[in-house]
């Protein structure tokens, strides 16, 4: 597991990160959809085990890859504003079957018989099989055969594009469950951090109160801010990816993988620093990693550290152009965050520099709901004031001076009117 | 009972413990004050003037009668289209530079302020409530602040 680091940064003491924070609980997976995503997938794991179903006791294992396992889940951006949620079904063995057999028995297995309600929200992909949800959720379902007994959960999974010549189907290697385990037992967690952006979650989402109260009856696993605490490194690794989803959407290109930034971000995690400063540190760390391969007339190479073989960047970038673009959007992040951080600027500026950053909705969404904080505190007196005046919600510095009585703003209306 | 009026001396003893960034020149006319410096509402720091006086028999001058706020730099931006407030949140609207215009911290008809209470635990901290709420206005349209205007009955909600 994870081990706390105890800090004594208060880590939203200053507008950017409070900016920040908020966008990434925006974009996250909330805890009451992340219980829903927990019951859709036992649905889900029954269902491919029913009476009559082709996978019937041919599954090994049901479990959460990705950014779900690592607590990194955010929104598609234009997918109905839903959530990816991927996860691996561990066949027993393939037998016979070849990679177009494999995903073909998956997909029949879950779209099941005619009445099913799955039958008409499933779809075969080329290495999943997708089941999607009214609400926008979807879950990504590969199938997965172990290679060793002796190594856990090293196995392949299948490739097979329905459009291309079956002579180029194949397997791939991967072993999504040990980087999982690598990435979460190396990912700092500062313990104030974790308590100060848990709370910032919970506010955010009044259904936690109803998880809380049935979590006695109900035994579902919760949500990454309440085990363990959540580490300001995945904090900015999300809105890294919502930041290449902007970017990348619109070039109706395939963008870099989720993964690839997992573990690039996991390269230079260290306890102590806030969301921007990790944000900051990661971007410079890709960019340093592009602009190296890009100086020797290679292309970026990601490699699974606990799995030989299992290549990250296999299907991104595809050439020089995808490398170029993404070196265009480090420099741009970065010239943004400091533009974020830059107190000198006019809190607008700032706004819309995170708006450019993160999509207007989502900004927009904080900034009001900033706005309307804020004001609370200035309408019941109930802040403090930094040495240099500025509005402190919290006695987070130590040469904060109390507030001072309350006052009614007055004024003339504007006589040209 | 009147209360009793604090001295000029004291105010700007009083300034010059809790808020030592501002600076104290003379002010315009006898017995008057005026401090400049910078003060924040969010993180941006403005700079400001504070002009201030005792009564004087026979001057009759609006920062003798309570402080008076401007903010010099970087200049107020008028906005015409704001939900809220067009175009200034909360001025004494003054030209012939409207973006001058004193700030109104507080609603005289409410007693909020009299000459012997200290501007530097009243005026200023007032002044940094106006600018956040300014910065959050000027972002979004709206204002946050509460407050009311002349000839409204009861305020929005007190600051």
């Amino acid at each position: 597991m994870n081990q706390p680091i105890h800090g004594n940064f208060r880590p939203f003491a200053v507008i950017g990160e409070r900016l920040l924070a908020s966008t990434a609980i925006k974009i996250e997976l909330p805890p009451s959809q992340h219980a829903l995503m927990v019951q859709r997938k036992a649905a889900i794991e029954k269902h491919l085990e029913r009476e009559g179903s082709p996978l019937r006791g041919l599954i090994r294992l049901f479990y959460q890859q990705g950014s779900v396992a690592i607590g990194a889940t955010i929104r598609a951006k234009f997918r109905q504003e839903g959530f990816d949620i991927d996860i691996i079904v561990e066949l027993l063995g393939r037998g016979n079957l070849t990679p177009a057999q494999v995903l073909d028995l998956m997909f029949e297995a879950m779209r099941g018989e005619p009445g099913s309600r799955y039958r008409d929200c499933t779809e075969r992909q080329s290495r999943c099989v997708t089941v999607y949800y009214a609400d926008g959720m979807h879950l990504d379902l590969s199938p997965a055969v172990l290679l060793d007994e002796r190594d856990p959960r090293r196995s392949h999974i299948f490739h097979s594009k329905l459009e291309e010549p079956r002579w180029k189907d194949t397997t791939i290697l991967t072993n999504c469950f040990g980087f999982v385990a690598h990435y979460n037992a190396r990912c700092p967690i500062d313990q104030i951090f974790a308590e100060d952006y848990g709370r910032l979650v919970r506010d955010a989402d009044l259904q936690m109160q109803i998880m809380m109260k049935d979590a006695d009856s109900v035994p579902v696993p919760v949500h990454s801010t309440v085990v363990g605490g959540k580490s300001a490194v995945t904090v900015a690794l999300q809105l890294l990816k919502r930041n290449r989803n902007i970017r990348w959407l619109p070039r109706n290109r395939r963008m870099p993988a989720s993964v690839m930034f997992s573990c690039l971000s996991l390269e230079v995690a260290e306890s102590g620093r806030t969301i921007g400063q990790n944000l900051r540190v990661i971007a410079e760390h890709i960019l340093d990693r592009l602009l190296q391969a890009k100086s020797l007339g290679e292309l970026l190479y990601v490699e699974n550290p606990v799995c030989q073989g299992d290549i990250f960047t296999d299907r991104w970038p595809v050439d020089q152009t995808d490398q170029d673009l993404f070196i265009g959007d480090m420099r741009l992040l970065l010239r943004q965050l400091a533009e974020l951080f830059d107190d000198r600027r006019s809190f607008k500026d700032r706004s819309k520099t995170l708006e450019d950053m993160f999509g207007e909705t989502v900004a927009r969404q904080v900034v009001d709901e900033f706005a309307a904080e804020m004001g609370q505190s200035v309408r019941s007196g109930s802040h403090f004031l930094g040495a240099a005046g500025g509005i402190v919600a919290a006695p987070s510095i130590v040469s904060a001076k109390p507030a001072a009585p309350r006052n009614t703003f007055y004024g003339t209306k504007w006589p040209k009117s | 009972m009147a209360k009793k009026l604090k001295s000029l001396l004291s105010q700007v003893q009083d300034m010059a413990s809790i808020w030592p960034q501002f600076e104290v020149a003379l002010g315009p006319g006898p017995h008057s004050v005026v401090w400049f410096g910078p003060l924040k509402g969010l993180e941006r720091p403005f700079t400001l003037s504070i002009e201030y006086g005792l009564p004087v028999s026979g001057l009759v001058q609006r920062h003798r009668l309570f402080p008076v706020v401007r903010v010099l730099r970087p200049s107020l931006v008028l906005n015409f289209d704001a939900a809220d407030e067009a175009p200034l949140p909360h001025v004494y609207f003054e030209g012939p530079d409207y973006r001058l215009s004193p700030l109104c911290l507080f609603d005289p008809m409410a007693n909020e302020w009299n000459p012997s209470m200290p501007i530097a635990k009243t005026t200023i901290p007032w002044a940094a409530r106006w600018l956040a709420c300014y910065e959050l206005w000027e972002a979004t349209g709206r204002w946050h602040g509460g407050g009311r205007h002349m000839n409204q009955e009861e305020p929005q909600d007190a600051a």
